[in-house]
């Protein structure tokens, strides 16, 4: 993830001669062009979710909701949650690139809680629908959806807390933020993500 | 010993692998225990979260995360390349990041699967030499073709494609490694791992999974807990497929050497280019299709249950929105080897580059548009078929464009018959077979008479062992050299076609005819009439299992004990070639530089890409301006 | 590197020669390819129209393969690297965008001549059946069919479908547990059973006989074995038939006598699938229920020693004593509930009176 892993030539052990530095054939950086490779990959997963949210819904047309009715406030109130977070990723990264070491730490702090908020009040949501997965393939798919969204948001998470623990070891600043970029940009994705699910499914 | 298991190796994987099954015990029954569930320990419940989580500790144990966690935890990580390059047999066994060891590791750990696979297709013949029941009972039997097929599909002619391109890729495009080594040797070490726990499934109670590669639902969802094995290995082969491609693409994007525009780059990087533009839009389906099935059998969802709404047909849609795509992942970056074996050996330009680039691009665009020909009888509903076959039959124009282009590369040519060029030649031809049934599975009334039928059994090995097996024979044989710095046994390569040639065709053209007369696949007991032909079938394919020893033998003793190959024996004028065999362990000193294309034979004079080997300097003061611009 | 000459081009008489042997090898191939005995028997009106395409499709395809293999046997004949030439090089033609336009646009044509000839084919095989079609419900369950025939007089079940000659019939398609597919290579037609939803095909049967019926799609252990047959008979016999199979199953079993036989011979051959009993004939011959499965052992040889109760007690309790040669846990063990005590009874008296020839 981090830009080491284009070795520069080898500064340190002089015995051993270190590769040759790679020519950069492409305006674009290489962990960025990565992360946004693999959000291709992420959108295909969930395209292949809302694939079967479209069969069982459209072409089967089971009963949606499933359940009586979703809790379409908490689910509005949780987008603004994540939604403002992405705001604040945003200032985090920017904060960064300009060396302002101590936005930066508020910034990836605030993030990182409002993650945590979202993620709690998602899984509240669950224990109070009256549905499970096992009700209906409807109930299946809103799980399958909303469950693979969170575990996206787990994985965000992490990565977040990663790049706090080095923003406090101070790893991180305007001449050392890919490792916050990528975590950053990944994050922004979740959040988009999110819109997505949140339109079809409780909207829609 | 606690300073071995606390270094990455084998000590510790096993350390990690062990506590990894504890950890799921605990969570196992500690989660039944929270929520009241009785009884507390239940094996398959523990088995089902191992199977998930073991591997991931496996992987920490051998050390794939080893630098990511130190960097994650902010402490300062320097590349001293400690685990760059083999200096003994040893160092394949471990996490290494050089990119021509995890090719040579991949190769060989294909091949160890498709031996495996291959002996599973031996059980099957056995089988099916007779009517009546011979070795295996109908279950096992089931288990045995599924298994051959996946190991066949997800674990040999998928990643060895992977370990040919990791070997020469970064070569051909003059970069020092691909862009994220770390990435890479993940990828490589989930391989054994998915390949594994797929054979250990045979061990599960109620038999192996059972049904077949597609494992379509709800049989799968009803099947005992082997099926478990094949969703999760899956996943774990879908993962790697998708680390390695991302790392293809941002290595061919970014780390091209200075000159190699896109036009000039050998179509092996344009085949894996197109590949893996198929493998991180496609895979994740499959991934998405087991995931469900994993829910459905683990947690009781309902994805697949139709008296509770769910939808069938939605899996097959999902799975073959990639297994479809996947077919030409499993034959594209042979298409760029039969490209690279045919110009060096024929000594010609390779016929319309750019056309060849664009098929490429065009059979990446229509291979997802044509998923339903797999459902032309599942009952889908009828509108989708026409359009579905017109899809299909289209994608023979930009494949006929590869074949024509080909015979056109070798009329005129000086060509030199040697192994790598006999695979060559040999896959054109099987190949068009192959395609050739294809377009008739494509014609919707034929293939509601032939689907699933023996005919469907002969297509798929005319186009995957006719196909991609040719293709991968060429290109191990072509690149044999580079990759040992020995020369195989030409006597024994060309024995080993032929009688691979001759009994191919024995072994699979006689299924397109019990196939349309009947004989439906998947079956370990068959009508009487059908004896005949399965027992000529059944002896002519041991004979092939046979040839693939010849392979091994030669392969291995000529590694061994060869005569040196020189560093161009081919006389090739692509950037692999120019350096040493095998290649110096960051490759080059410094990086070429491309002033032409890679195909210019016959062009007096002409050059691909200048390299000069400086003797000592580490580091050339002029090659990196050219990088300082951007 | 040069010094092409003296490998020269192609000559005029070469390429007479190319295109002779081409046209020679595609018409010994066709005629090959359409001597062979393709297909089963011609059972169905849909029959004649699926062969004509299959020929039509082999005379298109094997002049394309007889081409491209031409030409590479030619190529590497022709141009083959002879001593001495190991320095040369081939001369660096890099392309013809006339040849490329050419070798795009004939597979256009042919693909598109192909799709349109199987697209009218298409519709016309799924041409809507003539009003007054006879209806037959096919039931797929793990690992037998049973056939439900609609009649005027209400349905008629079978464990043999029956169908009368040259009168249209549609198939409405369904499974019980996991997909099956419904096919009878003689008609040439088929379609999955797919749980949750039915399927559908029609077609006339065109000529009298018996026909395999054969699960085309993987369904479990005893996939290999789902193999029954259907009958095509002359509208008087078929007549007869119906009248009978009405009277069996709607007869309600009295205990013992002839009817019990039938109800156990139904149950040997179709089981019930309404309670997801899997019928015995899927998997074990039996001569008295012409069944000829070979999952389990051949009824008729293993049970000449046993008596009724020994018999119950096998099928009750299957794994108890495994046959040699056979698995545990293969013949379903749970034939205890999914039967009644009466059906139990019946089957068994049903298969002890036929493989000891009493009765
Ligand atoms: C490497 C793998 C590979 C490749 C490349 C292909 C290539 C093609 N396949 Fe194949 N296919 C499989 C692997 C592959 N397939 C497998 C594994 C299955 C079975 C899955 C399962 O159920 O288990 C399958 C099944 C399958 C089916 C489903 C059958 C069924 O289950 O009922 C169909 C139907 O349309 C089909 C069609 C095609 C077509 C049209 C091509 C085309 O891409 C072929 C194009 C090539 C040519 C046509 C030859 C060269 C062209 C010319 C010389 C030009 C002139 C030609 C003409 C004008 C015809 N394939
Ligand atoms: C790359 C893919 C690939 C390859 C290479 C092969 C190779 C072979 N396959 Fe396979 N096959 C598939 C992919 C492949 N297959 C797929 C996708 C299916 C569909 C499965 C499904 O329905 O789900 C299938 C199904 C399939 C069937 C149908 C099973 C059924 O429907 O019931 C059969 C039957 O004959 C078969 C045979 C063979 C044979 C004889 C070989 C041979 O070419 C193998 C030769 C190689 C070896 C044998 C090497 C190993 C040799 C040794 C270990 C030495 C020991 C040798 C001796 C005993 C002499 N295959
Ligand atoms: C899915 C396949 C399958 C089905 C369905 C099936 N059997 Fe079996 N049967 C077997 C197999 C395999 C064996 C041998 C293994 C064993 O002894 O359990 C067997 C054994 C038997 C035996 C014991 C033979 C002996 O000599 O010991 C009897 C009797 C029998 N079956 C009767 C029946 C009857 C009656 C039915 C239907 C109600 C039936 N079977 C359904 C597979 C099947
Ligand atoms: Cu029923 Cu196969
Ligand atoms: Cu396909």
């Amino acid at each position: 993830m981090e830009a080491a892993s284009i070795p520069t030539p080898a500064a340190h052990e002089d015995h051993h001669h270190g590769p040759p530095t790679a020519n950069q054939s492409s305006r674009v950086n290489s962990e960025v062009l990565g992360i946004l490779l693999f959000i291709i990959s992420e959108i295909m997963l969930f395209g292949a979710f809302f694939a079967a949210y479209f069969f069982i819904r459209v072409v089967n047309s089971d009963a949606w909701p499933p359940g009586d009715g979703l809790p379409v406030a908490v689910a509005a109130i949780n987008a603004a949650i994540l939604l403002s977070s992405s705001v604040t990723m945003h200032w985090t990264d920017v904060s960064a690139k300009r060396g302002n070491d101590m936005a930066m730490r508020v910034g990836i702090v605030t993030t990182f809680l409002l993650g945590c908020t979202f993620l709690f009040i998602q899984i509240n949501e669950y224990l109070h629908l009256g549905f499970t997965p096992e009700t209906s393939a409807s109930a299946s798919v809103f799980f399958g959806l909303t469950g693979l969204h969170g575990a996206h948001v787990v994985i965000g998470l992490l990565l977040l807390w990663m790049s706090a623990v080095r923003i406090f070891k101070g790893k991180v600043g305007p001449n050392n933020h890919r490792g916050l970029e990528v975590p950053g940009i990944y994050w922004h994705f979740v959040d988009a993500m999110w819109i997505v699910v949140f339109t079809t499914i409780y909207v829609l | 010993m606690a300073a071995k298991i606390r270094q990455p190796g084998w000590y510790r994987a096993l350390a990690f692998s062990i506590l990894g099954v504890l950890v799921c015990l605990g969570l196992s029954t500690g989660l039944r225990a929270a929520f009241s569930v009785d009884p507390v320990y239940d094996g398959t419940s523990v088995l089902q979260i191992s199977l998930l989580m073991v591997p991931l500790f496996f992987l920490g144990g051998i050390g794939c995360f080893d630098y990511w966690l130190r960097w994650a935890s902010g402490r300062t990580v320097v590349d001293d390349h400690a685990d760059h390059g083999a200096k003994s047999w040893r160092d394949y066994f471990k996490v290494n990041t050089d990119h021509k060891v995890i090719g040579i590791q991949y190769i060989c750990v294909s091949f160890f699967f498709m031996f495996i696979g291959g002996l599973m297709a031996m059980l099957v013949r056995a089988e099916l030499a007779s009517p009546g029941r011979q070795f295996v009972d109908p279950n096992t039997y089931n288990g045995v073709f599924s298994i051959h097929a996946t190991l066949l599909i997800f674990l040999f002619v998928i990643p060895v494609f992977a370990g040919i391109a990791n070997y020469v890729l970064p070569l051909m495009i003059g970069a020092p490694d691909m862009a994220f080594p770390r990435l890479n040797a993940l990828s490589f070490w989930m391989l054994p791992v998915a390949g594994t726990m797929m054979l250990l499934s045979f061990l599960a109670p109620g038999g192996s999974f059972a049904a077949g590669w597609t494992a379509y639902a709800p049989l799968s969802v009803d099947a005992p807990i082997g099926q478990a094995f094949f969703t999760i290995a899956v996943q774990f082969a879908g993962a790697s497929s998708i680390a390695t491609a991302l790392n293809f693409l941002v290595t061919i994007i970014t780390m091209r050497a200075p000159g190699m525009t896109f036009f000039r780059m050998p179509l092996l990087v344009w085949a894996n280019f197109s590949t893996s533009l198929l493998v991180v839009i496609a895979t994740p389906f499959i991934a998405a299709s087991q995931f469900m099935v994993l829910l459905d059998r683990a947690l009781g969802f309902n994805f697949f249950n139709p008296a509770n709404g769910g939808d069938i047909l939605m899996y097959q849609h999902v799975f073959w929105f990639y297994s479809h795509p996947a077919v030409y992942i499993m034959l594209l970056p042979g298409f760029g080897i039969i490209s690279e074996v045919l110009a060096t050996r024929a000594r010609k330009p390779v016929f319309g580059y750019r056309m060849m680039a664009f098929s490429l691009l065009a059979i990446v665009l229509l291979g997802f548009t044509v998923w339903a020909h797999h459902m032309f009888v599942s009952g889908m509903s009828d509108w989708i078929r026409i359009p579905m076959m017109i899809t299909t039959a289209i994608i023979a124009i930009p494949t006929g464009i590869k074949i024509f282009s080909w015979v056109a590369t070798l009329w005129r040519g000086v060509i030199k018959m040697d192994t790598p060029m006999l695979w060559a030649v040999g896959f054109i031809s099987m190949f068009t077979l192959g395609g050739i049934s294809g377009v008739m599975l494509a014609m919707v009334p034929l293939d509601i008479h032939v689907s699933d039928t023996y005919f469907i059994v002969a297509h798929i090995h005319y186009v995957l062992f006719g196909g991609s097996m040719f293709t991968i024979m060429a290109g191990i044989y072509f690149w044999f050299p580079k990759m040992t710095g020995r020369m195989y046994n030409e006597r024994l390569g060309k024995i080993h076609f032929w009688l691979t040639f001759v009994f191919f065709n024995v072994t699979f053209a006689p299924m397109h005819l019990i196939g349309v007369q009947g004989m439906p696949r998947r079956v370990s007991d068959y009508a009487d009439q059908f004896a005949t032909w399965n027992m000529i079938i059944s002896i002519s394919s041991f004979i092939l299992g046979f040839a693939s020893l010849i392979f091994l033998y030669n392969m291995i003793v000529s590694w061994r004990s060869g005569p040196k190959a020189g560093s161009n024996p081919w006389n090739s004028l692509t950037i692999e070639w120019q350096v040493s065999s095998p290649p110096p362990i960051f490759n080059f000193d410094s990086i070429p530089s491309v002033v032409g294309g890679p195909y210019e034979y016959g062009v007096p004079g002409a050059v691909h890409a200048i390299l000069d080997q400086p003797a000592e300097t580490p580091v050339a003061a002029g090659v990196g301006a050219a990088s300082e611009e951007n | 590197m040069t010094g092409q000459s003296h490998r020269g081009a192609v000559t005029a008489k070469n390429w007479i020669a190319l295109l002779a042997i081409i046209v020679v090898a595609s018409a010994i191939g066709i005629a090959f390819m359409l001597a062979l005995n393709w297909f089963p028997e011609q059972g169905s009106n849909v029959a004649p129209m699926i062969d004509t395409f299959w020929d039509v499709l082999v005379i298109v395809s094997v002049p394309i393969f007889v081409a491209v293999t031409t030409m590479l046997l030619f190529s590497v004949w022709r141009w083959r690297q002879k001593p001495g030439e190991e320095d040369l090089d081939g001369p660096p033609i890099h392309g013809s965008t006339k040849l490329e336009v050419i070798w795009t646009i004939i597979p256009t044509i042919v693909i598109a001549a192909l799709t349109t000839y199987a697209a009218i084919l298409l519709v016309d095989i799924q041409a809507a059946p003539a009003k007054g079609t006879r209806v037959v419900n096919v039931n797929g369950v793990q690992f037998a069919w049973d056939f439900e025939t609609e009649t005027p007089a209400g349905p008629v079940k079978s464990g043999r479908l029956y169908l009368p000659i040259n009168e249209p019939v549609k198939f409405n398609v369904r499974s019980k547990d996991v997909i099956h597919d419904f096919w009878v290579p003689a008609f040439r037609l088929k379609v999955d059973a797919v749980p949750g939803i039915t399927t559908t095909y029609n077609l006339t049967p065109t000529k009298l006989g018996t026909f395999d019926v054969v699960c085309a799609e993987l369904c479990g252990l005893g996939h290999a074995y789902m193999r029954q047959t259907v009958t095509v008979l002359t509208a008087e016999r078929y007549a007869t038939v119906m009248a009978g199979l009405a009277r069996a199953s709607g007869a309600k079993p009295p205990a013992g006598g002839a009817a019990a036989d039938v109800a156990g011979e139904k149950l040997f051959v179709s089981g019930n699938p309404a309670t997801g009993a899997t019928a015995c004939g899927a998997c074990h011959a039996l001569k008295a229920a012409g069944t000829t499965a070979a999952t389990g052992p051949n009824l008729d040889e293993m049970l000449t020693k046993d008596d009724a109760a020994a018999i119950m007690e096998m099928i009750v309790d299957p794994n108890k004593e495994i046959v040699p040669g056979y698995s545990k846990g293969i013949m379903p063990a749970n034939y205890a509930t999914t039967l009644t005590k009466a059906e139990l009874a019946a089957l068994v008296k049903y298969i002890d009176q036929s493989v000891h020839g009493k009765g």
